[in-house]
């Protein structure tokens, strides 16, 4: 089956950083988390999957379709929440709405004004009005509305109180029950914990790991240890780290046998952290 | 798509500072004034669209909807065109109205009469040349570019004063109360309005070429 999006050996190159050859697929019906500390590629490869950016190399297909060529009809399918946007900030929001609307030829205002009640957002606000919360919920309703088969959604739990997030992810789990395709940028593993099928891990520009979040937690474990411990210097720990108590490290699931030291199952937060330390040679599955 | 991008500009990117300034072709009623510095206005109200749309995350809002990055420069240049328009029309209705009250002519540079909206169009014309393109390259610095067009805009105006006292044809042809020497005014206003046309579409080239290579962020 063809994937909703693929992307081959994408690249942009700023002086002071290079996305190097990404490539991935999503599959429909999926949230797929991309995980990366900040400034580690993410925004730059969602505004390169939009069109914001332009790429010095590598192809991006929706349904099959490259985006060089099908921008506007890819772009009809599409819905993009950033929690750093807030367009027209004075505008009221029916205001926007009603020139959003104008673009989509399947927009639907029944799905806007439910989305709209469920949201609890009013019409006759302006953007400067709501709370971060709010302005990610009108950014989805937006994208709702328009029947997007793919919801591009960056860092949209960023700044968000813990309540607020958990509603967030809640109704991005319901999206997703409902058949909508997600891949939600963030740094904030938990939330990945919470609501990913498959984990795309990026790294100073490199992916890292793409593979189902149960395979990533299954590849690793975490070996916590004494500086002192003769196998503390074994080529085979990934990423060491200081604890309270002394240090800790990843290691391949494999080679777990072959560390004399006690292991268990790391935490998603714990296998980024680590690998965010190692560097070693990055490779594009788990 | 085009009317869809009008659309748009007129209901979120138009800045209201700009019936301001259309209200401005009310100094053509001033006696002794440069009035072609009426049209400068109009291009300060095109750069205050510019100034809110950088404000508001215009381009970047632009870029997510399904269009083509050719259509919203084109969209831009259509909301330029079209508040242009308006300037040019209540610029005539106010020399109409001028020429009814004050009969004495303009010592400040070209009197209110048929020529003077040639004048307006060249000013556009080569606001759009310079503004524009450069507008395209970085949406983020508008500054610069307004301001080299403002030199340019001041430069034609001092020009204009200068030459209806210093050219014979213009002092005497083009600088002169409707209906005299209408024939040739026309000519000239038609002349005015062919490099209008080909500034804006040169501009408009430049401009598509420039955002369609830009990173927008």
């Amino acid at each position: 089956m063809t994937p909703i999006l693929a992307v081959r050996d994408l690249v942009k190159t700023y002086p002071a950083f290079r996305l190097d050859r990404v490539g991935f697929t999503l599959e429909e019906g999926r949230i797929t988390g991309f995980l990366g500390r900040n400034g580690a590629g993410k925004t730059t490869t969602l505004h390169l999957l939009l069109g914001l950016l332009r790429p010095d190399g590598g192809e991006i297909c929706f349904r099959g379709q490259s985006l060089r060529t099908h921008e506007r009809e890819i772009k009809q399918r599409v819905g993009f929440v950033s929690a750093g946007l807030s367009f027209y900030r004075r505008k009221k929001l029916s205001a926007v709405t009603n020139v959003v609307r104008s673009f989509y030829d399947s927009w639907d205002d029944a799905v806007c004004r439910r989305c709209m009640d469920r949201f609890g957002l009013d019409a006759g606000k302006t953007a400067e009005q709501l709370s971060n919360g709010m302005k990610i919920k009108y950014q989805l309703a937006l994208a709702l509305s328009h029947g997007a088969d793919l919801l591009i959604l960056d860092e949209p739990t960023s700044g968000l109180d813990p309540v607020s997030r958990e509603d967030l992810l809640e109704l991005f789990l319901d999206l997703r029950d409902q058949g909508a395709t997600i891949l939600f940028s963030t740094h904030i593993t938990s939330d990945l914990d919470k609501t990913a099928d498959r984990i795309l891990l990026l790294t100073d520009g490199h992916l890292r790991a793409d593979c189902s979040l149960s395979e990533l937690l299954a590849a690793y474990r975490l070996a916590e240890y004494e500086k002192s411990d003769p196998a503390a210097a074994s080529p085979l720990l990934i990423g060491p780290r200081r604890t309270r108590t002394g240090l800790a490290a990843l290691v391949r699931a494999e080679d777990a046998a072959a560390l004399p030291l006690p292991t268990r199952a790391p935490t998603l937060d714990e296998i980024f952290v680590h690998l965010e330390k190692e560097e070693a040679p990055c490779s594009s599955n788990c | 798509m085009l009317v869809k991008l009008l659309k748009k500009e007129l209901a979120l990117a138009l800045h209201p500072v700009v019936f301001l300034m259309l209200g401005l072709s009310a100094l053509i009623l001033i006696p002794n004034y440069p009035y072609a510095v009426s049209f400068f206005y109009v291009t300060l109200g095109l750069y205050f669209i510019s100034l809110g749309g950088r404000e508001n995350g215009d381009v970047l809002f632009t870029l997510t909807l399904p269009v083509a990055r050719a259509d919203a420069v084109t969209g831009r240049f259509l909301l330029a065109g079209l508040i242009e328009a308006a300037s040019l029309l209540l610029a005539g209705g106010m020399i109409a109205l001028r020429g009814l009250l004050l009969k004495a002519p303009n010592a400040a540079g070209m009197d209110a009469n048929l020529f003077l909206l040639g004048e307006g169009l060249v000013c556009f014309g080569v606001f759009h040349l310079i503004f524009f393109p450069a507008y395209y390259r970085h949406p983020d610095r508008i500054g610069v570019p307004f301001l080299l067009s403002g030199i340019a805009l001041f430069g034609l105006i001092t020009a204009d004063v200068a030459l209806s006292y210093a050219l014979p044809f213009w002092r005497d042809v083009l600088d002169t109360p409707d209906p005299a020497h209408l024939g040739a005014k026309l000519v000239a206003l038609a002349v005015c309005a062919a490099f209008y046309v080909l500034a804006s579409a040169l501009a408009l080239v430049r401009s598509r070429k420039r955002f369609a290579a830009l990173d927008v962020r």
